[in-house]
């Protein structure tokens, strides 16, 4: 093994002896604390009724994190901090459950970010005998953080630093040994791209720019390895019940992610003109057909895969015709690379997911920055006459100048708000972002309740903290003129999300359930022993989104922030004359949606989270 | 209902077929018989029996996936009228990814 930096930290002998955790079934009762300039690390304990209330993943993320000071910390300065972090059901037999977050204050947005990960580091990571990780400081080189057991060490990284993701695991395993988890930023995070991401195995924790904090410290990767297994309050009936879910996550609601993947949306969402092309310009694309999944696996081989302690699988690989290995495909990967772009060729946009992939850049933001530039190009607010849509070299070429830090590369790699501020124009308003963070593949002005949900969603646009897109996808709300009865629904969707963030399981899994607060009640009840219920579920969720708030108020938010790019709310889809969304509509469910939060009508938190 | 008794044809509309349910049927676009969602719904069970197995349940959809009406607005009940013109096009309900 390469010899430890001087200023390693270990902990200390006596520490290590006295400390003794007893705690709650599930939990290891402490987080860990690596101060990264000194080299020191602390095991901090959190008690159950901490626990009980913010549960794990994002909602134990973010509480850490304002105690720590990190809502007013610039987040890639020494003071930020970042923790990656594991929950209660992580290591259970309950399937998708291996699943870790990571969370701080996203260098893209200036807001909470919390980003989830799948698979053998959430178990390992737990397994060092910790419920979180919290990194602060920086460490003064390129070094590697190991994390084996109670023994936290820093190591050099010189030899990984530039490396792509893939290849820098590769040799750390072969370092360390192949019983290591690791993970680690790619040549994005190195060069604190503000959208880079924290790579594991193939899989990315993506949005926000989590990459380039973990960079700023100069923190290469994180390995880990543990011996530390919790115990379950009740093993027999949770092994039971982790079986009947199993079973169930073979059925027709999972067949989907199963046999097809999440990249099969992308037909449907063309033909309901909802997805976003050339920059939000139009609602459908031309060129849909030949990238879809259904043509890319007629002409090449397609292989699938799934995270660790996962019965589903939804991974669906696609090779390369170059030769070049295969890539994962999700629908945001395709939609982002492909009709954002104008880009119909499916080996490029094969080619991007996987150049993406290597240098850790989250595929919404590049593709949604690049597009904002080739706009820009194309009215000629920048100088960049070969960047145009449907150029699959430009597209390449300008992900390679992301990391290359050339002049083009260091406007995109502040994200398309920051260039749209720099490059002028009043080009703000067809910068495809809400909050700094890049829209996902859902055009708002079609998906209404969607859109109410990326406007107020604390990481900015985002699909994934609110599911409101399935309130647009039923009839209960008429997708193209939503009001307010849309609100109470688009909080349920959010809601769930922040449990499953918490708990955490996968939003893979979510059309399992009948019932979804009650039998997460029960899971949880089988794994702590504590008497918790649905209702007590629902107010948790509740208070871990009004939690997150509570960091973006303190990092500076303004009611302003909660709104969508101009040309989303003034201009109709040119293929649907009733895709339109009014600034007055959008402020009244935003109105709508903070009273039913209990938060004033402007949005804010009058109350101390703590007493909610 | 009119016309289809007049002339004794059921009323076709066209279908078209995404993610899970064009795998099962094997085909993008079809046609079935019906006037309302339930008559068409069991008419495309029919024709493509593993429609039957994974989407359809009798004359309704089953959990997790729904029906557009010329990519205008969803609809569940087997009892939905269907106009002539109508295209009705059968989805997977989750999105994400
Ligand atoms: S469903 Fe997909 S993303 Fe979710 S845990 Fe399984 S393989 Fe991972």
């Amino acid at each position: 093994m390469t010899p430890a930096l001087p200023h390693a930290g270990l902990i200390e002998a006596s520490y290590r002896k006295k400390f003794v955790t007893h705690s709650v079934p599930g939990y290891h009762g402490c987080y860990l604390r690596v101060d990264l300039s000194t080299g020191s690390s602390a095991r901090i304990a959190l008690d159950e009724s901490r626990l009980r209330r913010v549960l794990g993943g994002s909602g134990l993320g973010v509480d850490i994190l304002l105690n720590e000071g990190a809502a007013e910390a610039d987040p890639l300065s020494e003071n930020a901090a970042l923790a990656f972090v594991f929950s209660p059901l992580v290591g259970s037999p309950l399937t998708t459950s291996a699943k870790f977050a990571v969370v701080s204050k996203s260098p893209l947005t200036q807001r909470i970010n919390d980003s989830l990960a799948s698979s053998g580091f959430a178990i390992a990571g737990k397994k060092t005998g910790h419920d979180a990780i919290v990194l602060v400081g920086k460490a003064p080189r390129p070094s590697v953080l190991v994390i084996d057991d109670e023994n936290v060490s820093l190591e050099p990284a010189d030899e990984l630093w530039g490396l792509a993701n893939r290849a820098a695991q590769d040799r750390l395993r072969e370092r360390l040994g192949a019983d290591y988890q690791v993970a680690t930023i790619g040549p994005a995070g190195e060069r604190l791209v503000r959208f880079a991401t924290i790579s594991h195995d193939g899989r990315h924790a993506g949005r926000g720019g989590s990459g380039a904090v973990l960079g700023a410290k100069n923190i290469k990767a994180i390995a880990v390895r543990g011996s530390r297994r919790t115990e379950w309050a009740h093993p027999q009936e949770l092994v039971a019940l982790a079986k009947r879910l199993s079973e169930k996550s073979f059925g027709p609601a999972t067949a989907k992610y199963r046999e097809l993947g999440t990249a099969t949306n992308l037909l449907a969402f063309n033909r309901l003109n909802v997805l976003p092309t050339r920059n939000f310009q139009q609602g459908s694309f031309a060129g849909a057909e030949a990238i879809s999944p259904e043509q890319l696996s007629v002409a090449r081989e397609r292989t699938r895969s799934s995270c660790a302690a996962c019965t589903i699988g939804c991974e669906h690989l696609y090779g390369l015709k170059n030769g070049d290995g295969s890539v994962r495909l999700e629908y945001e990967n395709l939609f982002a690379l492909g009709p954002m772009c104008g880009i119909s060729d499916p080996e490029t946009v094969l080619a991007a997911c996987k150049l993406c992939d290597e240098l850790g850049l989250d595929t919404i933001s590049a593709g949604g920055t690049i597009a904002f530039a080739m706009e820009c190009a194309e009215r000629g607010y920048i100088d960049a006459p070969w960047l145009r849509f449907g150029d699959g070299t430009a597209l390449i070429r300008a992900l390679e100048s992301i990391v290359s830090g050339d002049e083009l590369g260091r406007l995109l790699a502040e994200g398309s708000r920051s260039m749209a501020l720099e490059v002028g124009h009043n080009s703000i308003a067809f910068a495809p972002q809400v909050k700094g963070l890049e829209i996902p593949g859902y055009d708002p002005r079609g998906l209404q309740t969607m859109a109410l949900g990326f406007a107020v969603g604390t990481r900015g646009a985002d699909h994934n903290r609110s599911g409101a897109y399935e309130v647009d996808f039923s009839e209960a709300v008429d997708r193209r003129n939503v009001n307010t009865e849309a609100v109470p629904l688009a909080i349920e969707t959010e809601d769930k999300a922040a449990l499953m963030d918490s708990l955490i399981l996968c939003k893979f899994l979510r059309g399992v359930f009948s019932d979804f607060f009650a039998e997460a009640a029960e899971m949880l009840r089988l794994v702590t022993g504590w008497d918790v219920t649905a209702a007590e579920l629902r107010a948790t969720a509740a208070r871990i989104v009004t939690t997150k708030k509570q960091f973006n108020i303190r990092a500076g938010w303004t009611p302003a922030e909660d709104t969508l790019p101009e040309r989303i709310l003034h201009e109709a889809l040119p293929e649907d004359a009733r895709a339109q969304l009014s600034p007055t509509r959008l402020a009244t469910l935003i109105e709508a949606y903070n009273r039913a939060r209990g938060w004033t009508p402007a949005g804010y938190v009058m109350e101390d989270i703590r007493s909610l | 209902m009119f016309q289809e008794r007049l002339s004794g044809v059921a009323m076709q509309v066209a279908v078209e077929l995404f993610g899970i349910p064009r795998a099962r049927a094997g085909v993008a676009q079809t046609s079935a018989a019906g006037s309302n969602l339930g008559d068409v719904l069991a008419d495309l069970a029919q024709k493509f029996p593993p429609l039957a197995e994974t989407c359809i349940d009798g004359r309704s959809l089953r959990a997790g996936f729904v029906v557009n009406l010329s990519a205008d607005r969803f609809v569940t009940s087997p009892e939905t009228p269907l106009a002539e013109g109508d295209t009705v096009l059968l989805l997977s309900l989750d999105a994400g990814g």
